[in-house]
């Protein structure tokens, strides 16, 4: 709600009450006044599919195929079982292993962090799919089997809206916001709690990080 | 099917009206800075090609080149508002209204907040509401009216002018004969007579009942528009609802636990702090939906302020952040409940001051808005005239005091003598008693505690365990939670909680729970819901009022509602056997009503008259009741149900076997309405109108075809009152007409906006409205300064209050101010089959069919039970065509716990078979292992398993201007069918049905349930 709240405050509605937390420098880049990351918190993700049915309006991806979706496990024993879930997405991973896969240098990565894939260049070889440890990409066969993936809606970005996701995320649990300079829900989110990403041995510095249910640790895949 | 086909230009300028607003607005240029994105490097220098610049990517409501409705969404009925963003006259993108507390977590930006600055704020709405697009652009869609060509339900249909259909309706006569059927049907007029439906039942009502129209999705707006036609011009009780099998079992319990007065009471999720969660899919499905509640509860969970607890044979998705999960076997909720009062009970875990105060002062003086009627003396006494009824003080001195029949006694905490309920802080609890009347004689009294106690401790907690099949420390576990946090702890009870046989008494002891911690009607607890904050039905225009109005009279089709001891039957058997009973259907006097079930078997048995004429509104009993396909012999049959019309947006299983389909627009289209909450605490009047043009054929009169449009031309054609020239009466003397659905709904909105105070719209708020809401196109029909003011309700959406507007401190302004553990009306009906009286307060009985027999007994070779649940992305019965859910979902399954999956030797992706007592054919789906449901219980969602509405192959002459998708699903004259549409498996097609009763759908005998937990089946590998 970063972008929310600062707006209202822009708008005259709130005069007061903005915690901005200025977060530590060390972790971050400065080149672009935007890092864009987003925190997941698992223990308000419902499982409810807002997120992945507003992607399909907003990006028109092809049938079957997602930009985002959620993992569902079931844990535990009966009658001690639970779901867990796990909204999946791209990473924007910061050293993004599709980047150096890529052999015509379509994809990479935009200095707000966004890493994205020029249409333009692309060769539909498909090298930056296999190279995915997350199996975020796939090619779009109704464009020349190009390939594709999520990119923190980046129109909706340029005109001052939060990824569809997060807009229509119903119990908050996608938390969007600029590293560079954390705001509100997000900045306190970076500062109070232990955050996870997938795959974290990798190193491959996914910015979309995760805290893990409180429930159970089954939900990072 | 080709989009640009059906786009229309709107009269409002889609592609211009956004500039004007923009321009100076702080919005947009508020939103990118706060971002501190202002088109930077990322556009500026975009010499790559981004993918979505190809893919068409949907625009947004800060986009150039639109038009933004704020509305109210109609995925399902919890009534989120919704923000629809149209481009070029199409759908493009939908969001939540930021002023809706529903999308807001109950919390939305202030009302007086210009819209312009609330555009780029965040406000979600869920999958459902996201879909429309899909469902508006359905290709299956009906455009024109359509007439049986064939038998019925041999699905042949052709389409007719509306000329045509208006008149066949209203007149009757041979309507089928070129099919070679000779009956002479009756036509609507025929039914417009003052006679007796029946001469020797005249407390039947007048032939007019013979007149049903039976109604699926209904919600105000519509819900006033047709029972003006069927109430009050027609003049037949028969408009009845589904209130049934939308979920009747936690209504009724709640309806017997407030004296009759709410039937929608749920703990409050911004305030509760313990929540234990009856049969109520909180992140799935509930009314407020998961957009609102589960959003609610998670992330309160999330900031551990609150905790719960799912008692239900299903784990649910809910699972995923509680505390617990109990797996109650089905039909045993009440079971469970009983437990946990006996538990509360025993170890006085129960708020003894909240239960000890005897009227509302008392209660309200240690802030209870609520009290309950625990204290209160009963007549226990077979040889009183009043025996089951409340001690009063009529019953004890002579009658000077005026009140003195209602005014209830109690036994003073202070001596123990009998005193006015309302004379005393606090009454003795737990007592039997004699006390003398004015004559001297002797009354034997019990508390309303006692009573209950007595009820419930007629089990043990082992027993209670037992029939629950529950460890009997998981009870006492829960009960000791639900027991630990003061009056911040409440059930939710929804669905499943009591939908079946014997279910009243189940969801009246889960409601009683919230008794025994005093948590009713307050902050956090278990609660009502505000209701609109407007009325839409008086102020400017009187909507009900209308020169020759009728009142309709007599028994509904049904018998909701109606005491069976006043009819003719019961005295003609009473005359010739000495008991009036079994009656030859139940009656049900003690019911909340909306008995679509027994109304379709009422009409089976054409009992206690016979139906002439059935309109159907968006509505398919074949699929969404359980054992609804017992109807399709009914709705086959022409000596049963002479005349059916049907009016819907397709052909579904039900109205396959209409003799007419009028075409209807969806609620992107139209379905004006003005619609109040069902969440806790919350207050508002959300208003709908339409976003994009109707895409059904029109009129010669240019009026689109649509529900309103039908039942205007009927009217008029047939000369009823209450439509027309002379048909709304407003306050300044005249009458005016109502020609068009506008006439009634943009009077309706007028009203309201008068009535909720607001300003009239700015300049520019009003420049907003009349370029981006097609309901503009109608503002002559309203005074200027009238528009003015509606104009700024329907910037907004509504009228909306907020979560903190309803308290007084802890109490809850606006709920009921009395619950009761005994009731006196429910003691006093009747079982009109047996002719036993029924139980005046908590009871444990086990599911039992109509003559009393237990089924699961009855049914021991079916080893599992069926038990049924809505998914996140659906809602009940019509949306199959929603594209993108159907996408993540393409089927549902039928899920087995993983140990009777071993047993079965079955395995996740194998195709099994269930067979029941009553379909001993059986259906088939595909198994799924898990460890979240109960074993000896299979659970099967709704919304898959449709042999209609697209899926299957039906003869449509000239299809092509049929259906929204034309060329693209016809062949010849043949509708080509899309399987996907019909993946998966329907559980209501193996229901269990009654025997006893001409083997209709089971019914609770209390309240006319329909049965959703009791059928039983056995698995076979198909």
């Amino acid at each position: 709600m970063e972008n929310r709240r600062k707006f209202i405050k822009k708008s005259g509605l709130l005069v007061i009450g903005a915690v901005a937390v200025a977060h530590s420098e060390s972790l971050l880049a400065k080149e672009s006044p935007e890092k864009w990351a987003m925190i997941i918190d698992l223990n308000r993700c419902t499982g409810c599919q807002s997120c992945v049915v507003a992607c399909k309006n907003q990006s028109k991806s092809g049938q079957g195929q997602f930009n985002t979706k959620i993992l569902s496990v079931e844990s535990g024993d009966y009658p001690s079982a639970r779901l867990v879930y796990t909204p999946v997405q791209c990473n924007q991973c910061d050293t993004p292993p599709c980047v150096e896969a890529c052999p015509a240098g379509a994809t990479f990565k935009l200095a707000n962090g966004i890493v994205v894939t020029d249409w333009n260049k692309c060769q539909s070889k498909g090298d930056c799919v296999s190279a995915c440890p997350y199996g975020a990409r796939f090619q779009d066969p109704r464009h020349q089997n190009k390939a594709d993936k999520c990119d923190f809606c980046l129109d909706r970005l340029q005109i001052g809206l939060e990824p569809a996701c997060v807009e229509l995320c119903p119990s908050k649990a996608r938390i969007f916001g600029n590293m560079n300079n954390p705001q509100g829900e997000f900045a306190t989110y970076l500062n109070k709690t232990k955050l996870t990403e997938r795959k974290a041995d990798l190193q491959t510095g996914p910015q979309v990080h995760y805290l893990p249910s409180r429930h159970d640790q089954e939900g990072i895949i | 099917m080709k989009e640009e086909k059906h786009t229309q230009k709107n009269s409002v300028q889609d592609s211009t009206s956004r500039r004007f607003f923009l321009k100076g607005a702080v919005a947009a240029t508020a939103g990118i800075a706060a971002l501190g994105s202002k088109k930077s490097e990322a556009d500026t220098n975009r010499d790559w090609k981004n993918p979505r610049s190809l893919q068409k990517g949907a625009l947004s409501q800060l986009d150039e080149g639109i038009r933004v409705t704020h509305s109210v969404c109609l995925g399902c009925n919890a009534r989120c508002g919704n923000r629809i963003v149209v481009k070029d006259g199409m759908l493009e993108n939908i969001s939540g209204n930021p002023y809706n507390p529903y999308n807001t977590h109950g919390n939305p930006v202030e009302y007086t907040t210009p819209v312009n600055t609330t555009l780029g704020i965040s406000s979600p709405v869920c999958a459902k509401a996201i879909d429309a697009p899909n469902y508006a652009y359905n290709p299956y869609r009906l455009l024109k009216p359509l007439k049986r060509a064939g038998k019925r339900g041999e699905g042949k249909f052709e389409p007719i002018e509306w000329e045509q259909l208006i008149r066949e309706v209203s007149q009757g006569g041979r309507l089928f004969a070129h099919l070679g059927e000779k009956r002479e049907i009756e036509g609507l007029k025929a039914l417009d007579s003052d006679e007796p439906i029946d001469p020797a039942a005249p407390e039947l009502g007048p032939r007019r009942n013979g007149f049903v129209l039976m109604t699926g999705r209904l919600q105000t707006g519509r819900k006033a528009f047709i029972d003006r036609f069927v109430k009050t011009s027609m003049g037949s009780v028969n408009r009845i609802g589904h209130t049934d099998i939308c979920g009747l079992g936690f209504r009724m319990g709640n309806y017997a636990f407030t004296d009759k007065k709410q039937v929608e009471l749920k703990a409050d999720p911004w305030g509760a702090e313990y929540i234990l969660v009856f049969g109520a899919n909180i992140y799935e499905a509930l009314q407020p939906g998961i957009n609102t509640y589960g959003a609610a509860v998670a992330k309160r969970s999330s900031e551990g302020k609150v905790k719960f607890a799912i008692v239900d044979p299903r784990a649910q998705n809910a699972s995923t952040h509680a505390e617990d999960w109990v797996p109650v076997k089905p039909g045993q909720d009440g079971a469970f409940a009983m437990g946990m009062m006996r538990w509360i009970i025993e170890n006085k875990a129960y708020n003894s001051e909240y239960l000890m105060a005897p009227s509302p002062e008392a209660a309200s003086a240690k802030e209870y808005a609520c009290y309950v009627n625990a204290t209160h003396l009963v007549i226990d006494d077979p040889s009183h005239t009043n025996n089951g009824k409340f001690l009063r003080l009529a019953d004890l001195v002579l009658g000077e005091d005026e009140k003195a029949g209602e005014t209830f006694i109690v036994l003073s905490a202070k001596d123990g003598s009998p005193v006015a309920y309302d004379r005393v802080d606090a009454a003795i609890l737990d007592r039997a008693a004699i006390v003398k009347d004015r004559f001297g004689n002797e009354i034997r009294v019990k508390t309303a505690f006692r009573l209950m106690k007595e009820s419930v401790m007629e089990h043990s907690l082992d027993d209670y365990a037992r029939f629950a099949d529950v460890p009997r420390k998981t009870i006492e576990k829960i009960a000791r939670n639900f027991s630990s946090y003061g009056r911040k702890a409440a059930v939710c009870q929804y669905h499943g909680a009591g939908n079946y046989v014997s279910g009243t008494y189940a969801a009246y002891a889960i409601a009683a729970l919230n008794a025994m911690v005093g948590s009713v009607e307050g902050r956090g607890g278990y609660m009502t819901s505000g209701g609109g904050a407007a009325k839409w039905d008086r102020g400017i225009y009187d909507m009900k009022k209308f020169p020759g109005k009728r009142k309709g009279h007599g028994v509904k089709i049904s018998r909701e509602k109606a005491t069976y001891e006043k009819s003719t039957e019961y005295k003609n058997k009473k005359d010739r056997t000495g008991s009036g009973y079994p009656s030859k259907r139940p009656w049900f006097k003690f019911t909340k009503g909306g008995l679509s079930v027994e109304s379709l078997s009422g009409i089976d048995e054409k009992y206690p008259y016979q139906c002439k004429v059935l309109f159907t509104y968006f509505y398919n009993p074949v699929y969404s009741t359980p054992g609804g396909y017992r109807y399709q012999d009914t709705l086959q049959s022409t000596d049963k149900v002479p005349l059916h019309v049907s009016i819907d947006t397709g052909i579904n299983e039900s109205n396959l076997y209409a003799d007419y389909i009028v075409p209807d627009v969806t609620y992107l289209e139209g379905h004006y309405g003005w619609l109040s909450p069902h969440a806790p605490a919350l207050r508002f009047t959300g208003v709908r109108t339409p976003a994009i043009e109707p895409l059904t054929g029109k009129t010669k009169e240019g009026l689109p075809f649509c529900l309103e449009t039908f039942l205007i031309d009927l009217a008029k054609t047939m000369e009823l009152p209450g439509f027309g020239e002379k048909a709304i009466p407003g306050k300044d003397g005249k009458v005016y007409p109502l020609n068009r659905a506008e006439d009634f709904y943009l009077r309706g909105f007028a009203n309201i906006a008068e009535n909720a105070k607001v300003a009239e719209a700015s300049s520019e708020e009003q420049k907003f409205v009349d370029q981006n809401y097609l309901v503009s196109r109608y503002k002559d029909i309203l005074t200027k300064s009238e528009w003015g003011k509606t104009s700024y309700v329907l910037a907004r959406g509504g009228f909306f209050k907020k979560y903190e507007d309803v308290f007084d401190g802890l109490e809850f302004k606006r709920g009921v101010k009395r619950v009761v553990l005994y009731n006196e009306d429910l003691a006093a009906a009747t079982n009109t089959l047996s002719g036993q009286r029924f139980h005046g307060t908590l009871k444990y009985l086990p599911p039992m069919d109509s003559a009393g027999n237990i089924i699961e007994e009855k049914d021991k070779e079916y080893p599992y039970y069926v038990i049924t649940h809505k998914m996140n992305v659906h809602t009940q019965s019509r949306t199959n065509v929603h594209r993108w859910a159907m996408e993540i979902f393409p089927e549902n399954f039928v899920v087995i716990n993983e140990s009777d999956a071993k047993d079965l030797e079955v395995k996740s992706g194998d195709r099994v078979k269930l067979l029941s007592q009553s379909n001993k054919t059986g259906i088939i789906g595909t198994a799924q292992v898990s460890k979240l449901v109960r074993p000896g219980c299979v659970g099967v969602s709704f919304h898959y398993g449709h042999t209609q509405l697209g899926a299957s192959r039906l003869h449509i002459a000239g299809g092509k201007k049929v259906f929204l998708g034309g060329d693209s699903v016809m062949d010849g004259d043949f509708m080509i069918p899309d399987a996907k549409l019909g993946a998966g498996i329907n559980p209501n097609m193996v229901t269990r049905l009654d025997e006893n009763l001409s083997n209709t759908p089971m019914v609770d005998l209390v309240g006319g349930i329909p049965d959703f937990s009791s059928t039983r089946v056995k698995i076979m590998k198909a």
